[in-house]
């Protein structure tokens, strides 16, 4: 019970939404009306759209572009790479892009996969989770998604410079955003049956996407499970007395 | 006589070990049986998820251990449960894992499963099988296997995709539906949405 005057600020911080506790989602009451108002959104607007284009796109094109952009991507990867001293990611990464984007038809065609140099998966985020900056807190973002605050110097960086500078008017601009969209989502439609049937599809979101940056940051080896819970210490065995007391006294 | 009881146990057990030993197989021995048999179904009914998920759910419901699966699942409140609540629960959090997910696998009828390796886990009964899905053209994505052994036998009781945990995956909201409803409500949700889809289809 000496937790308790502790917790009591905790307990009424939470008391106003009876929702799923998370270590990383400090700002879930803000959070969640823009998850909400993303959802509806993505039903109105981008997930039909995804639809149309996954159904009706010829399969190359949609590979092009699905090229297209993950050659950016490989791009940004290199420094990301070079940031954690993973000099051999960074060179097949090179290998890539210069492939790719040359006979590659700017990215269109994949020949890298084929020599093989195989697909590097880094960003700036990564990068900094290497050097030890921790994920901060989890963040939704209208018309976009998931994030966390470290995370965000990705798209940051790459809003600052990138190869979109050089496709000159606004029109080209909101073209090459809206296809990217639409790519990235057409690839997820697979997820929505899964997405649908979850009891609280914004907890399942943000535990799928803390959980996939915490593997990536490791590169598929972290030393032990993210603590996302407040109140579960993750295991089925007799909890300590201790820790009983403790969520006994934040359930509200 | 109760010393001659357990005497005549022991030896009577001891009897029956070596088929024991002989029949348990090892993790990574029932990760490559069975994803092999389960891709071997996908393509032959990859027009039919309905009886993907069918065949596939017989195929591995004797490895997985569901019952410890949504102990995991509903971590500390698990011990709050009555018997009857923990078999409901088992019953509907498995109903709804197998239609989510079973009936995905058509996507996945030229896929390719390798072993990468198996680590040993906390304790010596418990062993963690991690395999690659290759699919042409995409990047690999990583299917851990957590087994633990019960008894004689190795059950699956966890399974990561590319880092995701099922069980992680359901334990903040499973926590968050038994404290507004308590467990009866959990059952009853999952139970509604289990329903509804079987209706559907």
């Amino acid at each position: 019970m000496r937790v308790f005057p502790l917790l009591l600020p905790l307990a009424l911080l939470l008391a106003g939404c009876a929702t799923p506790q998370n270590n990383y989602d400090p700002l879930e009451s803000v959070n969640r009306p823009i998850y909400a108002f993303n959802d509806s959104v993505d039903k109105a607007v981008l997930r039909p759209v995804a639809q149309g284009w996954s159904n009706y796109v010829p399969g190359g094109v949609q590979q092009g572009v699905r090229n297209f952009f993950g050659n950016i991507d490989d791009l940004f990867g290199i420094p990301a790479a070079l940031l954690q001293g993973k000099w051999h990611a960074a060179g097949e990464g090179t290998g890539r892009v210069v492939l790719n984007s040359t006979f590659g038809l700017a990215g269109l065609i994949d020949i890298g996969s084929d020599v093989p140099f195989k697909k590097q998966d880094e960003d700036f985020g990564q990068a900094l989770g290497y050097w030890g900056v921790p994920s901060g807190p989890y963040l939704m973002i209208p018309f976009y998604g998931p994030m966390t605050l470290r995370d965000s110097v990705d798209p940051l960086s790459r809003l600052a410079w990138g190869p979109i500078d050089y496709i000159d008017p606004l029109a080209g601009q909101i073209g090459y955003y809206s296809v990217a969209m639409v790519s990235l989502r057409a690839e997820l439609l697979p997820l929505d049956a899964t997405l649908q049937d979850a009891l609280d599809p914004y907890a399942f979101i943000r535990d799928t996407y803390l959980q996939r940056r915490w593997f990536k940051v490791y590169d598929g080896e972290p030393p032990h499970p993210l603590p996302m819970a407040l109140d579960d210490d993750g295991d089925d065995d007799a909890a300590p007395p201790s820790e009983q007391a403790t969520a006994g006294t934040a359930t509200p | 006589m109760q010393r001659f009881i357990s005497f005549f146990l022991a030896f009577g057990l001891c009897g029956f070990m070596p088929h024991v030993l002989a029949s348990s197989e090892t993790p990574e021995q029932l990760v490559r049986q069975s994803s092999r048999d389960v891709l071997e179904i996908i393509r032959k009914n990859d027009k039919d998820p309905l009886k993907v998920r069918e065949l596939v759910d017989a195929r591995v419901a004797p490895l997985v251990d569901y019952t410890h699966m949504t102990q995991l699942a509903a971590g500390r409140h698990w011990k709050t449960a009555t018997p009857e609540q923990q078999q409901a629960l088992t019953r509907e959090f498995r109903t709804m894992l197998v239609r989510t997910y079973l009936s995905a696998l058509t996507i996945y009828k030229n896929a390719q499963v390798d072993v990468k390796s198996v680590r040993a886990g906390n304790s010596p009964s418990e062993q963690d099988v991690r395999t690659e899905v290759n699919l042409p053209g995409e990047k690999p994505i990583t299917l851990d296997f957590s087994f633990e052994k019960s008894g004689a036998d190795w059950k699956v009781y966890d399974i990561s995709v590319g880092g995701v945990s099922f069980i992680n995956n359901h334990r903040n909201t499973f926590a968050s539906v038994i404290r507004s409803e308590g467990i009866d409500g959990l059952i009853k949700q999952l139970a509604s949405r289990n329903a509804a889809s079987s209706a559907s289809k």
